[in-house]
């Protein structure tokens, strides 16, 4: 297991320079440069070309990008990632120091619609065609189509603004660090972020559900003589885990996007916030950044798919 | 003949009616089927696949999965009606008094449990026995049937056993608990002939050991000579030929088992061309009137238009055919005589 | 699972002696593969009402704007806040707060979104047959080199790689989303197609065309491709759905289309302005984005079970 987990770092590196390369290519094929960004009437041409010198944009595209990967690497030193151009802090500590905001976001969430869509899916796959399935399906179905981002305005208004149950947006009160702060700020958040994902999940477990359920050795356990309940949790729900488990791997990025409209819309200051606005300012060290961190998150959700796999189906051996 | 243990045999199937209600239409997959399987008998179940002869075992079994039902008859295990009793007591027979085995050994094992855990679990269900007696006697069972070094096998996953291996799991889950019947559905049919003919002289020894009687269906002719005391020959959910095996072999009846027979190929036997019974099997949405085998018959005749009457032929010997017990066609007219006669003759009189 | 076992009988029918009368024969219409796709797709309720949804918004879209011209973009502050009312047929969803009539709009954005899924699923169609039958057509190292692409390009976080694109090349322009959403798009349709292909390059019939001395692109055009098609006009159709919503949360977040310029996005961000006093007017393009991404599905759905002969076996 552990030589299989080194190989398949290894084998991210290369992927690594290839998104390293694309994102590098996009930067240098759009129009204008860089460091665009800080000419003006006041700034003299002298300190334009200081910049170009100081941020290597002087030299070849291949230089830039073979030393800004040796430095991407060295994440133990505080200037890997460079700096940002909006407020000169290093790239990295402002990363670092974001990631529990859209961790407490996505974790909590997460938790929710593991524990909500799997006994949802079950039951839709055990009453399969019955009224609870229908409206489960029904549910689900719209719950799927609905954009996250819109989803988040409608409950904004319902909750926080008609209801006035919620706050509108951020992650607490002024002055006020509380516990109980918080969660009051988590719940249209997580209520955005988790409606999306059980409607996706619920729908994932029931066809798996479903699936395992016409397996022959479903019938073998009923055959055997066990009542519905054992059939169903010990020898049904096992082996329909098994697909939903690689699942909790590969949804991590697509959780992040759900994260980051969230974030948007309710002004939550976390990872995907702070993207949104590195690009909208240009601030190219920390959009570099976003789009490895991105990359490596993939990357590692396929991995932790790929291990808990061999963790939960015996036949998996690595 | 032997003699029974108890004054009604094991288990009788009465005019059993198991139906699909499927969006194109009702599919009569079992359509009165009735015989009865004695004390330690082997009665061989035949035909060819979609006859009805797996879905007659589930329905024993009250296993028929949705569109599925049972709409009629009764299935009698020592008198009691298996229809009628409610679920947890099925659920008490399952497994215990009748087991069950497979087709697919490769798919009718739960892939996330060891072999040891799926056979202990049968047995600690139907028997007062701890965690630690079922392991034991899981390991016992895989003894019993051929596996080497049962204590390590029992705690490998099935995945790690090869076909031949996992069918005796199969068995020794199924005789764990010593069921009185054991329904073996085309139990060698997905395994390579050596490992079949072992796997037969297994459960013949078992059979032995056991004294348990057995379902045995196979579309495989060449079984059910190795195994079977009885046979019955099943075609588009319906009986059409019943009888001991030497019978049946010696003499079949039915034009059905005929064709069947005849396209068995023999060692050493000099043919140019292997027999094939013409035709396919009719379409179960649209099943033709009258014999269900007349569009593939060689004897097919007017009288075949009126469904025959599964009639005895000779002492045991029932036969759904408008033939004479001698094979000849039914002779109609102011000279036949005899029972047969009579009802083909008012058959052709009646508008069909 | 049943092999050819002894005393099996053979599923072909032969003619031969005792065989029934004529008019026994099991007459079963023979049907060709696009017929049973069409009458598979046709019992699937929802894929039609999928796409009798889809039919009606796409000639909403079409039509609508045509008539309507630029008034999609028109202010005039002494209607604004006008409320919806069916009783007037060219504003049933009456103004916005600056006096946009919000049904021409609405069906303006409708077009915008409509022809950027579309058009991005017309890239990622394009890109995708072209990498996939390449690499699965030539096989070796190209393939290979083709694979480790497509690998890179699944790994990317694409969102943000198409905000990134969005931004840098020209917010606010149409032909930018659509051009993002493809390039990171590509590599599903890639896969289905280049599977395809290296199990069609070994069949019978491809054998028979380049023994008959077909050339390489006449046996691409003509044999394979037709045969590769179904999984790609399934994953393009779910893919409009994925389009329309990428392009929507791209104008939400103000990097794709922006105003005047209408956009079931940007008509979002403009509501979420007028929230307190014109709450409704989230809804509207909410229910639009909801109503195409259900239809897309439906469609995808009933085109999967049509087009697809594995899933034939299921019960």
């Amino acid at each position: 297991m552990a030589t299989y987990v080194l190989r398949r770092l290894i084998q991210a590196v290369p992927i690594l320079l290839g998104i390293a390369v694309i994102s590098f290519m996009i930067i240098y094929l759009a129009p204008g440069e860089p460091i665009d960004r800080f000419r003006s009437g006041r700034v003299s041409p002298q300190t334009i070309e200081n910049l170009r010198r100081l941020y290597g944009l002087d030299q070849p595209l291949p230089q830039q990008l073979l030393s800004w990967m040796v430095a991407f690497f060295q994440v133990w030193r505080v200037d890997a990632w460079g700096y940002s151009f909006t407020d000169g802090q290093p790239v990295i500590t402002k990363i670092a120091a974001r990631v529990p905001y859209t961790l407490e976001l996505m974790g909590t969430s997460l938790f929710l619609t593991v524990i909500i869509a799997i006994p949802v899916g079950v039951l839709g796959a055990v009453r399969q065609y019955s009224w609870a399935d229908k409206i489960i399906m029904v549910l689900a179905t719209i719950g799927y189509a609905m954009p996250t981002f819109w989803l988040g305005l409608v409950l904004k208004f319902v909750f926080a603004i008609k209801l006035d149950l919620f706050p509108l947006f951020g992650r607490h009160t002024y002055g006020d660090d509380s516990i109980g702060d918080l969660v009051w700020h988590l719940v249209l958040p997580v209520m955005t972020l988790t409606i999306v994902s059980v409607a996706g999940w619920s729908r994932y477990m029931r066809s798996s559900m479903l699936e395992v359920l016409h397996q022959d050795y479903v019938r073998t356990a009923r055959a055997k003589g066990l009542p519905g309940s054992r059939v169903l949790f010990k020898h049904a729900l096992r082996n329909a885990l098994i697909p939903i488990v690689t699942l909790l791997g590969l949804t991590i990025p697509s959780l992040l996007v759900g994260a980051a409209v969230t974030e948007a819309v309710f002004a939550w200051p976390g990872l995907g916030g702070m993207g949104v606005t590195a690009v909208i300012e240009r601030d190219y060290p920390a959009v570099l950044a976003f789009v490895m961190v991105g990359g490596a998150m993939v990357i590692l959700g396929n991995l932790l798919a790929d291990v808990l796999y061999a963790f939960v189906d015996p036949r998996i051996k690595y | 003949m032997t003699v029974h243990r108890s004054d009604r045999p094991l288990l009788e199937i009465q005019d059993l009616r198991t139906h699909f209600f499927t969006q194109d239409g009702t599919v009569k997959a079992v359509d009165g089927v009735s015989y009865e399987i004695g004390d330690g008998k082997t009665v061989g179940v035949v035909g060819e696949s979609g006859c009805g002869k797996s879905i007659t075992a589930l329905s024993v079994m009250r296993l028929i999965e949705q569109p599925g039902r049972i709409v009629g008859g009764s299935v009698l295990l020592r008198g009691r009606d298996l229809l009628r009793v409610d679920d947890a007591e099925m659920r008490d027979i399952r497994g215990n008094q009748i087991s069950m085995i497979f087709q697919e050994p490769m798919t009718s094992l739960n892939p996330v449990y060891t072999c040891g855990d799926q056979i202990s679990e049968a047995v600690s269900l139907h028997e007062a026995v701890g965690r630690r007696q079922a392991w034991e006697r899981a390991v016992e069972m895989l003894q019993l049937v051929g596996i080497p070094d049962p204590a390590r096998r029992a705690k490998q996953y099935p995945h790690e056993l090869s076909g031949g291996m996992r069918q005796r799991v199969m068995i020794a889950m199924a005789l764990s608990t010593n069921p009185e019947l054991l329904i073996a559905d085309e139990p060698t049919t997905a395994l390579d002939v050596t490992i079949q003919a072992q796997i037969l002289e297994l459960m013949k020894s078992l059979r032995e050991r056991n004294r348990m009687a057995i379902m045995l269906i196979t579309h495989d002719l060449g079984v059910i000579a190795e195994m079977a005391d009885d046979v019955v020959v099943m075609y588009a959910g319906q009986v059409v030929e019943q009888s001991d095996a030497d019978t049946v072999f010696a003499k079949p009846h039915h034009p059905y088992t005929t064709g069947l027979l005849a396209s068995i190929p023999r060692l050493g036997e000099k043919r140019q061309r292997l027999e094939v019974i013409q035709g396919v099997v009719p379409n179960p949405l649209n099943l033709p009137k009258g014999c269900l085998f007349k569009r593939r018959c060689p004897h097919a005749m007017p009288v075949c238009d009126t469904p025959p009457p599964l009639q005895e032929i000779a002492r045991g010997h029932l036969s759904r055919c408008w033939l004479t017990p001698a094979g000849e066609p039914p002779a109609v007219g102011p000279e036949a005589t005899g029972e047969l006669a009579e009802a083909a003759a008012s058959a052709l009189q009646a508008p069909a | 699972m049943e092999g050819t076992q002894l005393g099996q009988i053979p599923a072909k029918a032969t003619t031969g002696a005792g065989q029934g009368a004529v008019d026994e024969v099991d007459l079963t219409p023979v049907r060709t593969y696009w017929q049973l796709a069409r009458q598979r797709f046709m019992q699937h309720s929802l894929a039609v009402v999928g796409l009798i949804v889809m039919a009606i918004l796409v000639t909403l879209a079409l039509v609508v704007p045509t008539i309507t011209g630029s008034l999609y973009a028109k202010t005039s502050l002494s209607l604004a806040n006008h409320p919806p009312s069916l009783l007037n047929p060219f504003a049933p969803l009456g103004y916005d707060s600056i006096g946009m009539n919000v049904f021409i709009r609405l069906v303006k954005a409708l077009q915008t979104s409509l022809f950027v899924g579309f058009s991005a699923v017309s890239i990622i169609v394009v890109v995708g047959i072209t990498v996939g039958a390449i690499a699965g057509y030539v096989g070796g190292a190209v393939d290979n080199l083709l694979m480790r692409l497509v690998d890179v390009v699944l790994s990317l976080p694409s969102f943000f790689l198409i905000v990134m694109m969005v931004a840098l090349f020209g917010t606010g322009n149409a032909i930018v989303v659509i051009v993002a959403i493809g390039i990171v798009g590509w590599t599903t349709a890639a896969r289905l197609v280049r599977a395809e292909f290296l199990s069609l390059r070994e069949t019978d019939f491809v054998q028979a065309a380049r023994a008959l001395g077909a050339g390489d692109r006449r046996i691409i055009v003509r044999h394979m491709l037709p045969a590769a098609m179904a999984p790609v006009v399934v994953a393009a159709t779910l893919g409009i759905a994925d389009s329309v919503v990428v392009e929507a949360t791209l104008s939400f977040l103000s990097f794709g289309i922006s105003p005047p310029e209408a956009s079931l996005g940007n008509m979002l961000t403009n509501a979420q302005e007028f929230f307190y006093r014109q709450p409704i007017l989230i809804l509207y393009p909410g229910l639009t984005l909801i109503l195409v991404v259900l239809a897309a599905s439906f469609m995808g759905d009933g085109l999967r079970d049509a087009l697809d002969p594995r899933q034939r076996v299921r019960k």
